[in-house]
């Protein structure tokens, strides 16, 4: 049977606690400022928001139960969201639902983490029990040595090789340069990209994400009562979410976008042709790749010859993490998996200033999350388009 | 404890362990209190010197988050799936290379090493 589709809600005021390397305040402090935010940025009273979606990190031992009392909150609708790099569009999913379903009228959807000298370090430590016990022993490259040995078998496997991955990290800087809100935004060349240092081979130092704190965040209400605020908003014309696919795969070569990307595409009545924006989960280029190869913009282990063939700044064939991604935004902790969605809403608002792609009426916004041991879990997608297009 | 029960637990402490599900024979790793196709939670334990598998994916750690490790970069990993079907991150000590066959012992450190 299909899903229902999405109709008459809309995600609204993208807003971001600007990202910096590294914080005194706790991840709640963020998490309080984009709420603050949210309130500002649609006009409504911290009373009007009954549903709230909550992803962070370094929240701990707070989940969002603790945060509804220390924010003075009393939603009829919560959702704790655990899902690292898939948590924002899984929000904007479950918020859609309980909005159609009558069960959230006007749901703040918030991620964010703080960052200091040993919060990664203490993450990595405690991810997870096979990754303490299995990964972390081994030599503490936390995600980094798990990607790695992704990112071997994949080149292997495909052909791909370090200038396509290059290729991705360039575009990108280029793209940060217009977004005020990156902290990465001196230029990247592909020969600096080749040069830089080893991190875990064949990754390097800017196949990795520069840990930094900061937070995300976005409205999600019926659409007639967007109007009515005066808000402009962003229709769901599908999505997808999936965890743990094909656990009997012995390396991942393939997310769960595999498994739904046709459901999705047939839920939008679309196809990806019709996107002016794309914008995936970029903890690293080759997971990138593996998005445009689950998601159907190219043929299963033609991720590399599809980079050769597209221009992926704002101007090119295919406008892809026009914000510069984490990779030169930064990852600020579970806001991570937040930045794709917020990137899209802006362009599709027209509302991205200085990196604005022309006539962005449609994105397609992926989410990859949660390395638990050899592979990451939680896959996800949406399709998104302006209200009225 | 007897002396004799002590010489056979550390003699059996640098045997690698693989767990088999006694319900339906499915291995695992890494470990769990049950089986991950069947949930049964009667989980028997495999032992052998050395088990034999083949390295899917290699890296070399030139960065660690962990300060004990720092002295010992580059460190060399393999993603290696057990011949009897499970796959684990190992130590890899010589050139082996993706494709190739290894053996996978426990170390000191009662951490998985293929060679």
């Amino acid at each position: 049977m299909s899903a229902r589709g999405y109709e008459g809600v809309v995600a609204c005021c993208p807003v971001t606690e600007p990202y910096v390397r590294r914080s005194d305040h706790g991840a709640a402090w963020f998490l309080a400022a984009v709420l603050r935010r949210l309130c500002a940025a649609g006009g409504l009273a911290k009373a009007a928001i009954d549903g709230l979606c909550v992803s962070s990190f370094t929240l701990a031992p707070d989940t969002a139960v603790a945060f509804t009392q220390q924010v003075a909150l009393s939603p009829r609708f919560l959702e704790w969201l655990p899902m690292g790099g898939a948590c924002g569009v899984i929000a904007l999913r479950r918020a859609a639902r309980a909005v159609q379903a009558g069960d959230a009228e006007v749901v703040a959807c918030l991620a964010g983490d703080t960052a200091n000298a040993t919060s990664f370090r203490d993450l990595l430590a405690g991810f997870s029990s096979f990754a303490r016990d299995a990964v972390y022993p081994y030599g503490a490259g936390g995600p980094n040595a798990s990607f790695a040995l992704i990112a071997d078998a994949y080149m292997r496997a495909t052909g791909a090789t370090r200038a396509d991955f290059g290729k991705l990290a360039v575009a990108q800087r280029a793209n940060a340069a217009g977004n005020p809100l990156a902290l990465l935004r001196e230029p990247l060349s592909l020969d600096q990209y080749l040069a830089a240092r080893p991190i875990a081979e064949p990754l390097h130092l800017y196949d990795c994400v520069m840990p930094c704190a900061g937070a995300d965040g976005f409205l999600v209400m019926a659409e007639d009562r967007a109007r009515r605020l005066g808000l402009p908003g962003v229709r769901i014309l599908g999505a997808i979410e999936r965890h743990d696919a094909f656990p009997d795969d012995p390396v991942q070569l393939r997310g769960g976008w595999a498994v739904d990307r046709d459901a999705l595409w047939a839920q939008a009545g679309l196809a990806p042709r019709d996107m002016q924006v794309v914008q995936t989960y970029d903890d690293y280029p080759v997971i990138s790749m593996l998005q445009f190869e689950g998601l159907g913009l190219c043929a299963p282990g033609a991720g590399p010859s599809f980079v050769r063939d597209n221009d992926f700044t704002i101007a090119g064939t295919l406008p892809h993490n026009t914000g510069g991604g984490q990779l030169s935004q930064g990852q600020a902790g579970a806001a991570g998996g937040y930045l794709p969605v917020v990137e899209a809403l802006r362009q599709v608002l027209g509302q991205a200033d200085g990196r604005q792609v022309a006539d962005a009426r449609r994105a397609l916004v992926s989410g990859f999350g949660m390395i638990n041991y050899d592979r990451g879990l939680c896959s996800a997608a949406v399709v998104l388009g302006r209200a009225g297009v | 404890m007897s002396a004799g029960a002590r010489g056979r637990m550390s003699a059996g402490a640098r045997m690698i362990r693989l767990q088999r599900c006694a319900a339906c024979g499915t291995a695992q790793y890494p470990p769990r209190a049950f089986c991950h196709h069947c949930l049964s939670d009667r989980i028997g334990w495999e032992e052998a010197d050395a088990l034999p598998g083949r390295v899917l994916a290699r890296t070399s750690l030139h960065h660690t988050h962990e300060p004990r490790f720092r002295a010992h970069l580059p460190i060399t990993l393999a993603l290696v799936r057990f011949d009897a079907g499970p796959v684990a991150v190992c130590f890899l000590t010589g050139t082996a290379a993706p494709g190739d066959a290894v053996r996978v012992r426990r170390n000191e450190d009662d951490l998985l090493e293929a060679a």
